[in-house]
């Protein structure tokens, strides 16, 4: 038994593009970690756009008669409450998608229609995930910890690799550029 | 490379890996822990850190800390739960049983392992540099600080969901510029009938 890095039936210089794509990704998700984490976008963008997701819950669960209050990003439910956190509120995918998606061979338009849908997937999937975690956590407590931490952070973010992988696949290799193009240059 | 049958995969291989995860998590605790405390211990002068693994926690006791105060902890399942995300990513290949595939399995675990060892390190010099007051002030400069700090919250907001997708891409993903034929494994031939 033979084992190999990568495919032996790979394509010429396919070795070369996975890696490329891996270290764009892996520089591209470094910058938008610290974009992120940074107090002013922290403040400005981050904490009320997790309010925003708490609002949306809180709304969904009350038209499912669970009568929450939301206050900021903290739901409560009678005796139990949770308070969104960065982690939880879908970002930490979206920039995952959206490094993988600027370090994938692609063009822009192409590019910004598959972070955009993406993204939009992504929040869908995380407000049934908080709307669930709040049923839990009332109804089925000594389930709250690990569906919070394992099935449903693994279930989103495999989401967000199944949404890029989908996305990625359907994109149409660019040409080699001809060595006439490259000496054009 | 992604189809119903894909999908399916990936949800049997969350499955699985998930209860591997919940079976194994407490075992696979006691493995990180010595390797994490070896490190960090070389770096230490007098090597003063121990890390428990009773389950659920990475408990550290120092032999400086006062006897019967509270030992700090780092949450065990925030380090490794992104081994449910490897497995599951590794059963969307057609054959995610061939030899080759488990050893391939084998090696981005290892890899994952290796991350875990790294971050569990974060995790610790973070709480030892920013939660004991005075003490980490005098013992932890403001690069340090910084440092370790960031490093860890970056694990914390991406880089635990990250690092399995990037092992899985490096060690098993299936080769999209192969040929078709290749991604789906040898194919049964139908025996004619003569």
């Amino acid at each position: 038994m033979k084992f190999k890095l990568f495919a032996s039936k790979s394509a010429p210089g396919a070795r070369e593009r996975s890696l490329g794509f891996l270290v764009r990704f892996v520089l591209f998700l470094v910058v938008f970690y610290f974009v992120v984490a940074s107090k002013p976008v922290n403040d400005k963008v981050i904490v009320p756009f997790t309010g925003w997701i708490a609002s949306a819950s809180g709304k969904v669960l009350n038209v499912l008669g669970e009568r929450v209050t939301v206050s900021g990003t903290a739901i409560r439910s009678g005796s139990f409450g949770v308070n969104i956190e960065n982690g939880c509120n879908g970002v930490e995918t979206a920039l995952l998608l959206a490094a993988a998606v600027l370090a994938f061979p692609a063009g822009w338009r192409q590019r910004l229609t598959g972070f955009f849908l993406g993204f939009l997937a992504i929040q869908v999937l995380n407000i049934i995930r908080v709307v669930s975690l709040v049923w839990i956590g009332r109804h089925r407590p000594a389930l709250f910890d690990s569906s919070h931490t394992v099935i449903w952070q693994s279930a989103v973010v495999l989401f967000g690799v199944l949404l890029f992988l989908l996305w990625a696949s359907r994109q149409r290799p660019r040409p080699a550029a001809s060595p006439q193009e490259k000496a054009g240059r | 490379m992604l189809d119903r049958r894909a999908a399916f995969r990936l949800l049997v291989g969350f499955l699985v890996s998930l209860a591997v995860f919940l079976l194994f998590a407490t075992t696979y605790e006691r493995a990180v822990a010595p390797t994490a405390e070896f490190f960090l211990r070389l770096g230490e002068s007098p090597a003063v850190t121990r890390i428990d693994a009773p389950g659920g926690d990475f408990e550290i006791k120092r032999a400086d800390i006062p006897p019967g105060a509270k030992h700090p902890g780092v949450p065990a399942a925030d380090i490794h739960f992104n081994f449910v995300l490897l497995g599951a990513l590794f059963a969307l290949h057609p054959r995610p049983w061939q030899g080759d595939r488990v050893l391939r399995l084998l090696a981005a675990s290892l890899c994952l392992y290796l991350v875990h060892v790294v971050f569990l390190i974060f995790g610790i010099e973070s709480l030892y540099a920013t939660r004991f007051g005075e003490w980490s002030a005098a013992h932890y400069g403001a690069l340090a600080r910084n440092f370790w700090a960031a490093g860890f919250h970056f694990y914390q907001i991406v880089g635990r969901f990250a690092a399995p997708f990037a092992i899985w891409w490096l060690f098993g993903r299936p080769d999209p510029a192969a040929p078709a034929e290749a991604r789906r494994g040898p194919s049964r031939k139908k025996k004619r009938r003569t």
